[in-house]
């Protein structure tokens, strides 16, 4: 290779790096930065509407006779279909209902939020890619997002994000709103701040499931605390909550087995080596 | 056990939505349309996720003594209503409006303003 061939070459390897490290221009994206806690009442997929029935849900006839059935355990003084209790992640797009506050951290190929409940971490890629085919499932999905420059004045106002590849169990909220076994949910979603109040974060969010007759659009406004708190949550710390069998039951502070449910039968026992009476 | 439980009390401090949910899972076993008041004394006070426990001390007329067990918010919710790990201590007095299990075991739930000490006291100002 001659002199000038390699200063070329070393020139283009230089120039392509280069390019590959343009600095990140912070100044193009909206100001998503900071504390966001939900605004509205706890666990409501749609957060206009009552808890439970009150959604008003377009289930199927199957899945509705599915979340019938589960509200009536609920009644019984059962956990019913809710499957949170066990620690697992809510999942998507039921951990936008916000039961702790979020951060939103934006970089040049990924948008991160962070939820205080851990495992709750959301990797948006907006760095182009397509979704993968071998991918794992996952609770919180694979996100891929693209911003949008709305009305052409060089800056992002609208986050737009496509969340598939989810995991189940997983329900709406913890009524045990279900979405479908499949396990094919697509989630499509706009994050955007209010155009007056700049500490206003809208989600406007529309679920595609087999589980629905037809997809199901819900808004979450969030706010910007202006002195954030932040406090560990580690979900499996001391759960009360014990699944055995098909039943679930709450331990005391001894560490005791209570039931939850009247007449409800206690464990089977018969792997132990009891005292013959 | 004839343990020292009274009716529901009324008024502001003690009104809280019925039902209201406040964890980010079903609370289905706790019993949240027939509440009890339990008075008896803090045994321990556990400052830890997914939920905060109290566990209080309750002396029946007999004089034989039930723990309790009862399941609040996470401590991050009540740091934000105003609660610390330290808010409750051993050997404190307070009366609390429980939503008891559905068994009649005796655990139940509680909300950090429906805590307050026997002098009257709440645990948490009321917002």
């Amino acid at each position: 290779m001659g002199k000038t061939s390699a200063v070329v070459l070393a020139l283009t390897v230089m120039t392509g790096r280069v390019a590959a490290q343009q600095p990140f221009d912070q100044g193009k994206y909206p100001a998503f930065d900071g504390q966001w806690t939900r605004v509205g009442p706890i666990e409501r997929y749609d957060p206009t509407k009552p808890y439970a029935r009150g959604q008003e849900a377009p289930l199927t006839p199957e899945y509705q006779a599915l979340f019938d059935a589960n509200l009536a355990e609920v009644a019984r003084g059962g956990i019913g279909d809710d499957p949170v209790y066990r620690c697992i992640p809510e999942g998507m797009p039921r951990a936008m209902n916000l039961v702790f506050p979020m951060e939103i951290v934006i970089t040049r190929d990924t948008t991160y939020l962070l939820m205080e409940n851990p495992s709750n971490l959301r990797r948006i890629y907006t760095d182009g890619r397509a979704f993968p085919t071998d991918e794992s499932p996952s609770w919180m999905g694979y996100s891929i997002g693209r911003w949008i420059d709305e009305n052409g004045d060089g800056r992002y106002e609208v986050l737009e994000v496509e969340t598939r590849n989810l995991k189940n169990p997983r329900t709406f909220d913890s009524s045990g709103l279900p979405l479908h076994k499949d396990a094919q949910t697509v989630v499509k979603e706009r994050f955007f701040l209010d155009r007056t109040k700049p500490d206003t974060l809208y989600d406007e969010i529309t679920t595609y499931d087999h589980a629905l007759t037809r997809p199901w659009s819900v808004t979450k406004t969030m706010h910007r605390e202006s002195k954030p708190v932040w406090v560990e949550t580690i979900c499996g710390e001391n759960n009360l909550h014990v699944n055995i069998g098909n039943q679930i039951y709450m331990l005391n502070d001894a560490g005791e087995l209570m039931p939850i449910k009247k007449d409800q039968p206690p464990p089977d026992l018969k792997h132990f080596n009891m005292p013959k009476k | 056990m004839g343990l020292v439980r009274t009716a529901v009390l009324t008024g502001l401090a003690w009104a809280f939505a019925a039902g209201a949910v406040l964890a980010h899972h079903s609370f289905a076993m706790f019993d949240t349309e027939h509440p009890i008041e339990i008075a008896g004394t803090v045994r321990e006070f556990r400052w830890v996720a997914p939920h905060t426990v109290l566990v209080v001390e309750v002396k029946g007329q007999d004089g034989t003594v039930e723990h309790w067990t009862l399941e609040g918010g996470t401590p991050s919710l009540l740091r934000r209503e105003g609660m610390t790990a330290t808010s409750l201590k051993p050997g404190e007095e307070i009366v609390v409006r429980v939503n008891p299990l559905r068994s009649g075991a005796p655990g139940g739930s509680y909300q950090a303003p429906q805590v307050r000490f026997r002098d009257g006291r709440p645990v948490v100002a009321p917002h």
